[in-house]
């Protein structure tokens, strides 16, 4: 409108009233004028119909838009999902062995107390632990930032901060809590202040547990912490009877190779670490390695018989002990007679078992003990893991001796996973100790499914007759073989001093578990008649963990079914 | 005409303006309530762990084993009271021959009979319906069989 004035102004003339006439004498001019703000007007209202019609079109657009498309303020929030420097450790059944907790550290700022005596007193008496005296001098200090104490217990942190002293701060931490305490310690082991695993799995696999990606994503062991504390009760019990300097045992699912309870004593406490000897920290089934004694025998009959070196029928001479070079291989449980092959087995002769390996030879024992995996230490899932040790000239004596098991030194997870694969048809499945939710591994074939039978035969037999009759759970139709061996000491063997065990698995028509039980030093009591060997020490503590855990490792009782053992029962004479 | 239009229009602009303002506020309200109630899940899930590692050591089993020999003497099972089967049970009907396709038949009588008269009339009644029915079922059998 200015535009149009001012050219009114410019071209038009003023009339008589001192205003402007647009009709008269300035016409022309206001035609043109009228014409262009026409126009003008038009580009105007183009202007505002394309506006209206864009938003027209958005009204539509809207209209026909998908709803997800624009996101209500709430859906922008987000749980804040629990995060934890460490990821959690379960056992099978998915109860908890390790997890991370949020603790708090506490600290004072000094200058903000006012009466720190008073405090000092209502500190110790939440803190037993802490002087009142150091509690004051540190709260007195004037200093802006000390330490009270690290990692207090919720019901600590409740406590003080109903104290309402502004002065009085936390700082957030993570602890490792291990609520089983001393159960399944040597398996999981421990982790340091920073939460760095030191032992045990914890160690194993610490990358994964401490990854960011796998977030909360508990690692599942195979253990089953209710098997693992009837181990531990039972072997705590039989060492504190026999007065022993150490245990171990293990429970292996023979088909998977699982290890389902493992219990080295003594043990410790993850949960405290101060102060643990190193006796204490010792894994026994892992890195502890023994001369096992007569449980090897199973490996040298296994041997044997694949190889078709002996079969049931045939017999030894073992009337007299035998002499190898310098020594002499004599029978604890002598018989004095000609001995059938199950008979040697049932009762244990040293001197009969010699006489196998002779005929096996030493090449093919070794061969043999290399496939099972006892010349190399043991693929478990553990840094603790020790090798065996055995001679490196495997001449004829050791041919003998470790045919009894002397001279090789193995570690009882070795064992257990040897025996397993006896008993399950031949089939090597390294022990782990990650679930592995299978029933059923198809292993390396060592020995034939039918071997392996005959092996279940003499095991179930050097229970029912032989020397590991203690270890007859009732209703279980528990195999195995006792194995008891004098420790090495200064080139020599110390008589006192025993390694006494029991190898057992059970049941024995379709073996599912191998228990295995190990005293270190075991003494004769009253009620073993004095004895100290595999059979009076370890074998009870297998039975009794058979009949504790059986139920819960869903093995039924049943009546035997005698004519599965009849082909060897009928090769073994009782009487002298 | 021209005025109550204006006029119109104009309190519908700040009428709507208001409600606008309102739905403004409340969505803000909503938006707050429902960040609590996210910071409440959060610092409850941080609880469940706490009181899962709690549970996890008040239920570990030397506890549970001090608490069952101190509260309620039980001992480990013997072999012999393990069945494998509720068919080894003695004297014990043979669920694969029963007839009757109502399970109810088959549980004790205290939990499927009403406390009251009615119900135990029912009871009766059905109880006394089944004879028939089976007695008549094992009849057939037996014919079967013969």
């Amino acid at each position: 409108m200015n535009m149009l004035q001012t050219n009114a102004v410019a071209r038009g003339a003023l009339n008589g009233h001192g205003e402007y006439d647009l009709r008269t004498d300035g016409a022309p001019i206001c035609q043109e004028a009228i014409g262009r703000a026409k126009q003008r007007l038009i580009v105007g209202v183009f202007m505002f119909l394309a506006a209206f019609v864009f938003m027209g079109a958005r009204t539509v657009e809207l209209g026909f838009s998908e709803r997800a498309a624009v996101r209500p303020v709430a859906h922008q929030i987000i749980v804040p999902s629990v995060e934890f420097a460490r990821a959690d450790i379960i056992d099978r059944n998915g109860e908890i062995l390790a997890t991370n907790l949020e603790s708090y550290s506490f600290y004072a700022d000094a200058t903000m107390v006012d009466d720190p005596n008073g405090r000092a007193k209502e500190l110790a008496a939440i803190f037993p632990e802490l002087s009142e005296g150091a509690i004051a001098s540190k709260l007195s200090s004037g200093k802006k930032y000390i330490w009270i104490k690290r990692k207090l217990t919720p019901r600590q942190h409740w406590a003080v901060n109903a104290l309402g002293e502004p002065g009085f701060k936390f700082e957030r931490e993570e602890e490792r809590v291990y609520p089983h305490g001393r159960l399944a310690a040597h398996v999981l082991g421990y982790v340091d202040v920073d939460g760095n695993g030191l032992a045990g799995v914890e160690h194993r696999f610490d990358d994964r547990l401490a990854s960011r990606q796998g977030l909360n994503d508990p690692l599942q062991l195979s253990l089953d912490i209710r098997v693992q504390y009837a181990l531990a009760d039972e072997l705590e019990t039989a060492m504190r009877a026999h007065q022993a300097k150490g245990a171990a045992g293990l429970v292996l699912d023979t088909n998977t190779g699982e290890v389902v309870a493992m219990v080295s004593l003594p043990d410790y406490d993850p949960n405290s670490m101060r102060g643990i000897s190193d006796e204490a920290q010792f894994n026994r089934v892992t890195k502890g390695v023994y001369e096992l004694g007569s449980t090897f025998k199973t490996f040298t009959f296994a041997a044997a018989m694949d190889n078709g070196v002996i079969d049931f029928g045939d017999s030894y001479d073992a009337t007299k002990p035998l002499r190898v070079s310098r020594f002499w291989i004599r029978d604890d449980h002598p018989k004095a007679r000609v001995m059938t092959v199950p008979e040697i087995f049932a009762f244990s002769s040293n001197i009969g078992t010699a006489q196998i390996a002779l005929d096996l030879g030493s090449d093919e024992q070794r061969r043999f003990l290399g496939d099972l995996g006892m010349l190399e230490p043991a693929n478990l899932e553990l840094t603790e893991v020790g090798a065996p040790i055995y001679p490196s000239n495997w001449g004829k004596v050791s041919t003998m001796t470790i045919s009894y098991g002397h001279g090789i030194a193995v570690s009882p997870v070795q064992l257990a996973s040897g025996i397993a694969a006896m008993v399950n048809g031949g089939r090597r499945i390294p022990a782990t100790l990650i679930a592995k939710n299978e029933d059923w591994i198809e292993g390396q074939s060592v020995i034939s499914p039918s071997t392996s039978r005959k092996i279940r035969q003499l095991l179930r037999l050097a229970v029912t007759k032989g020397t590991g009759g203690n270890a007859d759970a009732e209703g279980y139709r528990v195999g195995g073989k006792t194995g008891t061996a004098e420790k090495a000491e200064g080139g020599g063997y110390n008589r006192r001093a025993l390694i006494s065990s029991f190898i057992g698995t059970f049941p024995m028509d379709d073996p599912r578990y191998v228990v295995f039980a190990l005293l270190d030093e075991p003494k004769g009591t009253k009620d073993t008649h004095g004895f100290a060997s595999g059979g009076w020490t370890a074998a009870p503590v297998v039975r009794n963990v058979i009949a504790r855990t059986a139920p819960l490792l869903g093995v039924t009782p049943a009546s035997e079914n005698q004519s599965h053992y009849q082909q060897a029962a009928l090769l073994i004479t009782d009487e002298d | 005409m021209h005025k109550s239009i204006t006029i119109l229009a104009f309190a519908v602009a700040i009428l709507s303006g208001f409600v606008v303002l309102q739905l403004k506020l409340s969505v803000q309200a909503q938006s707050e309530t429902v960040e609590t109630l996210a910071r409440q899940i959060h610092r409850d899930r941080e609880a469940i762990r706490v009181l899962e590692a709690e549970w996890a050591h008040l239920t570990t089993p030397s506890m549970l084993q001090d608490r069952s020999i101190r509260f309620m003497a039980l001992m480990p099972p013997k072999a012999e009271q393990i069945v494998e089967s509720p068919i080894e049970i003695p004297y014990r009907a043979d669920q694969s021959k029963v007839v009757d396709p109502d399970a109810g038949v088959l549980l004790p009588p205290a939990k499927r009979l009403g406390a009251n008269k009615e119900g135990r009339r029912r009871e009766k009644l059905k109880r006394r319906e089944l004879r028939v029915r089976f007695g008549s079922g094992a009849q057939e059998k037996t014919g079967e069989a013969l």
